[in-house]
């Protein structure tokens, strides 16, 4: 384990004398045993992907700030829970957004809908304006009554992906609506 | 898993030879050799107090100056830190200032608790806040100039002791330049202002130290 440890710093010292090998090496190694500890983090592979770009990158951008004198993984480490942190705390910002958006959404089309006497057959002509995919998912969840996760089955999406896509196309309906 | 590969090998080939971060113990010596000289220079302006070599034997007023360096030093110290991403792994030194601080408060808690009966009041009141601001700009410009060139992951509190840090100078010149001896007036417009604006180095931190 010590020798491990030892290699990383060794490879990391390399690495900030200018050898590119050691540095990719370095770098691939990190990747390596960061991988399961972003895995359990977050639920996507996408995702994992994408944060451990990110990682990557701020590893490089920091790297003078690594002497090689000291543990080489608590440093890696202080920088994946920090980029980790950004990106959870700006998903559930977003989340958080899309949620006010779709609760605003639902008042507003329950009030139209039912009350002003919009049914979704009376603007089923917007609808099929829309992209194919949302066009299908209004229809699956309006006319036919399908939930959002029952929808995201079907279509083999994943839920949160069919609540953006009505979203949106609630979102241009409502602009067509208003004018 | 591709993006990841070709992202390395990127990487790798525009690596060249690094030049290190000193360590955060230079770091911290160089910020406070700096201020230190400021500070002198800004007393040669401003000239020091006429009864200051008698201050400097009461007790309290030494106690005073002596827990405001020290703030000065453990936030110096604790800001250099605050600026690596791991603290260099030196986490418990890192928060020397939470020490230094109660330290600080107790000492000027015993010195209105003795202060019977007060001093009088000054006339002037927000004109030292100005003062230690205006002293302290500086310092607080360069010392976020500076930690922006690090990767701190702890902006928030990078901030706020970088700010603490810039304020001590302005709050320990304006305590060896003007003649004041009333306690109260000192908790009021020196400190309190003092720790109000460390809470702003807090939002600062987050704007000016992401990266």
């Amino acid at each position: 384990m010590t020798d491990k440890t030892d290699n990383l710093a060794a490879l990391m010292r390399q690495s900030l004398n200018g050898d590119k090998r050691a540095y990719a090496e370095i770098l691939r190694e990190t990747s390596r045993f960061l991988r399961p500890f972003l895995a359990n983090r977050l639920s996507f592979t996408n995702e994992v992907d994408d944060l451990l770009q990110e990682i990557l990158l701020s590893i490089h951008k920091a790297r003078h700030t690594y002497d090689g004198n000291r543990p080489y993984k608590p440093w890696v480490y202080a920088i994946a829970k920090f980029r980790l942190q950004d990106y959870l705390r700006a998903h559930y910002a977003d989340q958080m957004h899309h949620a006010d958006d779709l609760s605003g959404l639902e008042d507003y089309l329950h009030e139209n809908v039912t009350e002003s006497a919009i049914s979704y057959e009376s603007i089923s002509g917007e609808v099929e304006k829309l992209s194919q995919k949302q066009a299908t998912i209004l229809q699956l969840m309006h006319q036919e009554g399908y939930t959002a996760k029952e929808v995201a089955e079907k279509l083999g999406m994943n839920e949160s992906a069919v609540k953006v896509a009505a979203h949106r196309a609630y979102k241009i309906l409502r602009q067509k609506l208003e004018k | 898993m591709g993006n990841i590969e070709a992202l390395i090998n990127k990487l790798a080939r525009d690596t060249a030879t690094v030049k290190l971060a000193p360590h955060p113990y230079t770091l911290s010596l160089q910020w406070m050799g700096w201020a230190t000289a400021y500070l002198a220079v800004s007393l040669m302006f401003s000239g020091v107090r006429p009864d200051l070599l008698s201050k400097l034997h009461e007790p309290l007023f030494a106690a005073e100056l002596a827990a405001l360096i020290g703030i000065f030093v453990a936030t110096s110290l604790s800001a250099s830190l605050l600026s690596f991403p791991d603290m260099h792994q030196l986490r418990r030194v890192a928060f020397a200032p939470l020490i230094t601080f109660v330290l600080f408060v107790a000492v000027m808690f015993f010195a209105w608790q003795t202060d019977n009966p007060s001093a009088p009041l000054p006339v002037h009141s927000f004109r030292c806040t100005m003062g230690i601001t205006l002293v302290s700009l500086l310092p607080a410009a360069w010392i976020f100039y500076v930690m922006r060139k690090f990767a701190s992951t702890h902006y928030h509190l990078a901030g706020c002791c970088a700010l603490l840090f810039s304020f001590s100078i302005g709050a320990i010149w304006l305590r060896l330049y003007e003649v004041n001896n009333s306690i109260i007036h000192v908790i009021e417009w020196h400190y309190l202002p003092m720790i109000a604006f460390a809470m702003v180095g807090m939002w600062l931190g987050k704007i000016m130290l992401r990266w």
